[in-house]
């Protein structure tokens, strides 16, 4: 069993890349049945439970920010715990969901605690140095790879019902208090960008985006399409004005 | 001095991007998520991705650092559409516009593509694919999964580097017939992009309330009894305005990203959100 967790960790960490990096999609279930049910030795049931997976993973994308429970685990698991038991699909994702729930839970921690490798970025960037750079990325990468392998491994190789258990002691206020926070999370960057773009002429700019989002429920698109027009009509206008700049000087003055 | 602060030293225009530079930006727009993260979001996968560029079109050293420093601010757009502001901005770059209106561009772009991309490849292009590929597998057939895959990312595929010589193309047209009033431009840019920013908060910050209080016969719901009441997306905004205001205060984003978690957690503990 200790070479199948293994080979099945290595594909979770490659796939754990793949949700974010890369986007091949190769991290869909469908894809992990076929790679799983080699690796198990079972094709066909590899097959059959991924497909399956697919299907019920199917809706739960990330949509807006929103995190679903973390696909890259619950199909590793979901079809490594078929493959294995023999088991019904519909069980394997009852056992595959504790653990895509909590996963997910974790990758929100690891993207609040990889905030502070920005100012080191900030520096790389001051310094023009595009090695630096690099190599943050590559480590956002690597520790991917890491986490998402390490996950897997460890409830194939001592059994997913024993740690699913284990997963389930977890209080379910913290799992849920993650995911609440984040997605409140994205507050903090769009406060970062007013504090770069605000200028007192733009406040108006501002309530009317949010009024025709809050109020009208409007597509984003919709509204940069409304911020266009109002910006065509401000260009224009400023246009115009800009000639007589100097007798407009003059009167405002009397 | 000062009314120069946003302008670039070397202001004279670099040489165009050869095709050979473009498909490399395009493959390196794959790392955009590499260093994801809670304050900046894709911002240093985004200047990963348009380093080479960055560096084919600033030779001057405090150019490319200004240039490097203003692109790690806040980011996010959709993985598979961002190629196409990556041509944008490279054009801009290369023809040394006002580092404002870049930015304003930049802004005003990342939230619609954000939107236009979940819709486009989330809620249509997978499914699609994902079901003709499950449907195969479920029957044992060995070329379900080969057929999603070869379906999606010829799509993908496509969709990335073709955006990404197409927003530069685009970018270079455009910026040519509006090279005179340039300060006119990033004032354009910036009523989309404070526009954009207002609609983002409203629609992709997630505060709620989740409460009811009971008293006897009577139930009333907070979120949306009375907030929604007093005015929808009442607490995303506060919360934003009150993140901008410690900001302002001096507080570092990282107290903050650790406050927001704290929220959640209490939050979640009296299930109240």
């Amino acid at each position: 069993m200790l070479l199948e967790a293994i080979l099945i960790a290595i594909w979770a960490g490659i796939i754990g890349i793949d949700l974010y990096v890369g986007l091949t999609h190769a991290h869909r279930p469908v894809v992990t049945g076929l790679v799983v049910g080699l690796i198990l030795g079972d094709v066909t049931t590899g097959l059959i439970v991924g497909g399956t997976l697919e299907l019920i993973w199917m809706g739960m994308v990330p949509l807006a920010g929103a995190q679903p429970p973390n696909v890259v685990i619950g199909g590793v698991i979901g079809t490594a715990f078929g493959v294995i038991a023999g088991q019904d699909p519909k069980v394997a994702v009852g056992v595959a969901i504790p653990f895509a729930v909590a996963v997910q839970g974790l990758i929100t921690l690891f993207f609040t605690i990889f905030a502070p490798v920005m100012h080191k970025a900030d520096q790389y960037a001051l310094d023009a140095n595009d090695k630096g750079i690099e190599r943050i990325n590559y480590l956002g990468i690597a520790i991917l790879f890491m986490f998402n392998a390490l996950i897997a491994f460890l409830p194939i190789y001592f059994g997913a019902e024993q740690a699913a258990a284990f997963v389930e002691t977890v209080p379910q206020w913290i799992i849920d208090g993650l995911s609440i926070a984040g997605g409140i999370m994205p507050a903090i960057g769009f406060a970062m960008l007013l504090r770069i773009m605000i200028k007192v002429e733009y406040i108006m700019f501002f309530i009317v985006g949010f009024i025709l989002a809050a109020y009208l429920e409007l597509p984003i698109l919709a509204i940069a399409l409304i911020g266009l027009a109002i910006a065509l009509y401000d260009y224009n206008q400023n246009k115009h004005k800009q000639s007589p700049a100097l007798e407009e000087e003059i009167t405002d003055g009397i | 001095m000062v009314s120069n602060s946003y302008q670039y030293e070397d202001i004279t225009p670099a040489q165009d991007l050869q095709p050979k530079q473009i498909r490399k930006l395009a493959w390196r727009s794959l790392l955009l998520q590499a260093s994801f993260n809670y304050e900046r979001m894709q911002a240093a996968g985004w200047l990963y991705a348009i380093l080479p560029g960055l560096k084919a079109v600033h030779k001057n050293k405090k150019d490319l650092s200004k240039a490097m420093k203003d692109h790690m601010e806040f980011f996010n757009t959709h993985p598979f559409l961002v190629t196409f502001i990556m041509g944008v901005i490279l054009a801009m770059e290369q023809k040394k516009e006002d580092r404002e209106a870049i930015r304003g561009i930049k802004v005003a772009t990342m939230g619609p593509l954000g939107g236009i991309g979940d819709a486009l490849f989330y809620l249509t292009l997978l499914p699609i694919t994902a079901s003709i590929g499950a449907s195969l597998a479920v029957n044992g057939n060995i070329f379900g999964p080969f057929v999603f895959l070869i379906l999606f990312n010829i799509i993908h595929f496509g969709v990335r580097f073709g955006l990404m010589s197409y927003g530069y193309k685009t970018g270079v047209r455009a910026i040519s017939k509006l090279k005179e009033g340039t300060k006119h431009v990033s004032r354009a840019a910036s009523i989309v992009g404070l526009t954009v920013v207002g609609g983002l908060i409203a629609t992709y910050v997630a505060f709620k309330i989740n409460y009811t209080w009971v008293q006897g016969e009577a139930k009333l719901n907070v979120q949306t009894d009375i907030l929604d009441q007093i005015m929808p997306a009442l607490l995303p905004l506060a919360y934003t305005l009150l993140v901008y205001w410690l900001l302002k205060k001096g507080r570092s984003p990282l107290v903050l990203i650790g406050l927001t978690v704290v929220v959640g957690l209490v939050g979640s503990y009296f299930g109240i959100m």
